[in-house]
């Protein structure tokens, strides 16, 4: 009977074995086909213009070059004033969803009021429409009040179609009905006023929440390509992704050709910025994506 | 009387309630549901860059459209980018899911986040090496076809082929959102029921078709109902990789009001597509919640 149990165990042992195998095998590929098009820019930045065009191409950069990277930095394209544009607006927006959606998920979530329901259903009921069709709106209203002619106004025009932000008011809403009433009444009891229980013992409760939507937003607002696109019409008033759109289409010079290079650097160059933040933070952006949507 | 007394009362207990919701409202009222409707009231006239000028045409934008030839194709193009994007990226990230859970936690964390990165770039980014990528002479596409003793094939120029060029743009980024949510809800999954599946012996397989991807069931609505609105919502890669050709065969309704609003300024009709969008969104989801209910026994 034992010698049975052993060879049933060993050749389970052995399927496993060979399960994990395949199953990494696939896994790789499938990583290095979704991560081509990231490890082809990176490298293509460092490729002198005849070898982007060469066939057949060379995958490792045989001769590296900083030659694009050199044109980046010295060129015409102020690329450190986008990165502070769209810091700055992602920032700005970041600040602002957090103020919105704090304070109204707190009121949904743990407030009674006549209407409370209704008011709470048209908020979510526009969660799902496409934010295109309010932008001709609020664009006629950005030109109407010349908000672009100024900096500060630039910024708040382009944060302007995030700030209320349905899904934050949800996930702030969802995330207060953990918080026990019980918790919230001893507080007032000890005399503390309402703003003092939603600053003093909410806010802090509230932290990973705010975390995991404070990144979400910011990524979301770093690329709100369309929207900032609209609006800045200067080479100062763009931001990362208008600027690497703007370099893509900017042929060499003295050529009709794409100038593959440096648009790879530029390419490089904007996507390095989001994902060091992910690299940094890669727990509060899943949580950001799975609140609400996975019971825990 | 005593009805309206009570109310008053509570309206007047839950003043708190209506002090915290009032700032986030407002700007909701402001920023969102003011110019939502100020859109759907501009399809019903007929505005272009002097928005003061505008002359009120009733359904006549809603006319143009059923007889304009582009906005059909646009139409017909959302819905077929629907119809190829979302089953695809359905079907790769529950796959690499799958494939993803049964690892230690540090491989976890590894190539979930490595199925983001692209997510996490953008699609200008993204867009941006794929023009490359799709070059019909010096492409990687077109190189590596030739390794497989495949034509070559003018990705971008040729009317099928834009098409598929915009779905695997698309498809790179949008994978990684679900998988994340796939691996959520498969760590939600009770170790308990798959031990008592082991002892009744159950194979990997069969605890796969049996337990978890029933048991999947909400994430993957979620996933479903999220990923169709993005696609609905689909132009940046558009406007980067095709700008909707050839002949508009790469077009969407999207890309179509960036057009019409912020290069064209023809806001009026811009307007009643997107109006007509929303409704087939609008459509959609509740078609959507109310096939959830019904088989959610």
């Amino acid at each position: 009977m034992p010698a049975q149990i052993k060879k049933q165990d060993a050749l389970r042992s052995a399927m496993e074995r060979s399960t994990r195998f395949i199953s990494y095998t696939l896994l790789t590929a499938f990583a290095v086909t979704f991560l081509l098009p990231l490890y082809w820019m990176f490298t293509g930045s460092f490729k002198l213009q005849t070898v982007t065009m060469a066939v057949p191409p060379e995958f490792i950069p045989i001769h590296p070059t900083l030659e694009n990277w050199i044109r980046l930095f010295t060129g015409p394209w102020p690329i450190w004033r986008w990165v502070l544009n769209s810091a700055a607006v992602s920032l700005l927006t970041v600040v602002l969803v957090l103020i919105v959606s704090s304070l109204t998920g707190y009121g949904f979530g743990k407030k009674k009021f006549p209407g409370s329901n209704i008011l709470f259903f048209i908020l979510l009921s526009t969660m799902f429409l496409p934010n295109q069709v309010m932008l001709i709106p609020l664009f006629l209203l950005v030109r109407y009040l010349h908000l672009t002619s100024t900096l500060l106004g630039t910024y708040f025009a382009m944060a302007m179609p995030m700030i209320s932000s349905p899904f934050g008011i949800f996930l702030i809403k969802q995330f207060c009905s953990t918080i026990p009433d019980e918790l919230l009444d001893a507080a007032r009891i000890d005399g503390a006023s309402e703003w003092q229980v939603f600053t003093r013992i909410v806010l802090p409760l509230l932290k990973p929440a705010l975390a995991a939507l404070s990144i979400f937003t910011f990524n979301q607002a770093w690329n709100y390509f369309m929207w900032h696109m609209v609006l800045a019409t200067d080479k100062f008033q763009y931001t990362v992704p208008v600027g690497v759109s703007i370099i893509s289409r900017t042929p060499a010079i003295g050529k009709m050709l794409t100038d593959i290079g440096i648009t790879m650097a530029g390419g490089s160059f904007g996507a390095v910025f989001m994902i060091g933040l992910f690299i940094a933070f890669q727990q509060y952006f899943i949580k950001g994506i799975t609140f609400g949507a996975v019971k825990e | 009387m005593t009805k309206i007394k009570t109310l008053a009362s509570e309206i007047r207990k839950g003043w708190a309630g209506y002090l915290f919701i009032t700032p986030g409202y407002l700007a909701f009222i402001a920023f969102m549901l003011l110019p939502i409707l100020f859109a759907i009231s501009l399809s019903f006239y007929k505005a272009t860059f002097d928005i003061s000028a505008r002359q009120f045409t009733g359904f006549g934008q809603y006319i143009l459209l059923s007889k304009d030839l582009i906005f059909k194709q646009a139409l017909i193009n959302t819905i077929k980018y629907t119809l190829v994007i979302v089953p695809l990226t359905v079907l790769i990230s529950l796959t690499v899911a799958l494939l993803i859970d049964p690892l230690g936690i540090k491989a976890q964390s590894f190539f979930r986040g490595a199925f983001y990165l692209p997510g996490v770039a953008g699609g200008v980014v993204l867009s941006v090496v794929y023009l490359w990528i799709f070059n019909p002479t010096y492409g990687l596409f077109n190189y590596l076809l030739g390794l497989a003793g495949l034509e070559p094939i003018l990705w971008l120029a040729t009317a099928p082929h834009s098409f598929q060029a915009v779905c695997m743009v698309v498809l790179t980024f949008t994978i990684g959102q679900p998988i994340i949510l796939f691996l959520a809800g498969l760590a939600g999954i009770s170790q308990d029921i798959l031990d008592a599946a082991t002892v009744d012996g159950a194979s990997n397989l069969q605890k796969t078709f049996f337990i978890r991807l029933p048991m999947l069931r909400p994430v993957l609505l979620f996933v479903l109902a999220t990923q169709t609105i993005q696609v609905f919502q689909l132009w940046e890669v558009i406007y980067m990789v095709t700008g909707g050709g050839p002949f508009n065969s790469s077009t969407s309704l999207v890309y179509l009001i960036y057009q019409t609003a912020f290069i064209g300024g023809n806001y009026g009709k811009a307007s009643a597509i997107g109006v007509v969008l929303m409704g087939i969104i609008m459509i959609f989801t509740l078609a959507q919640l109310k096939f959830w209910r019904e088989t959610d026994v």
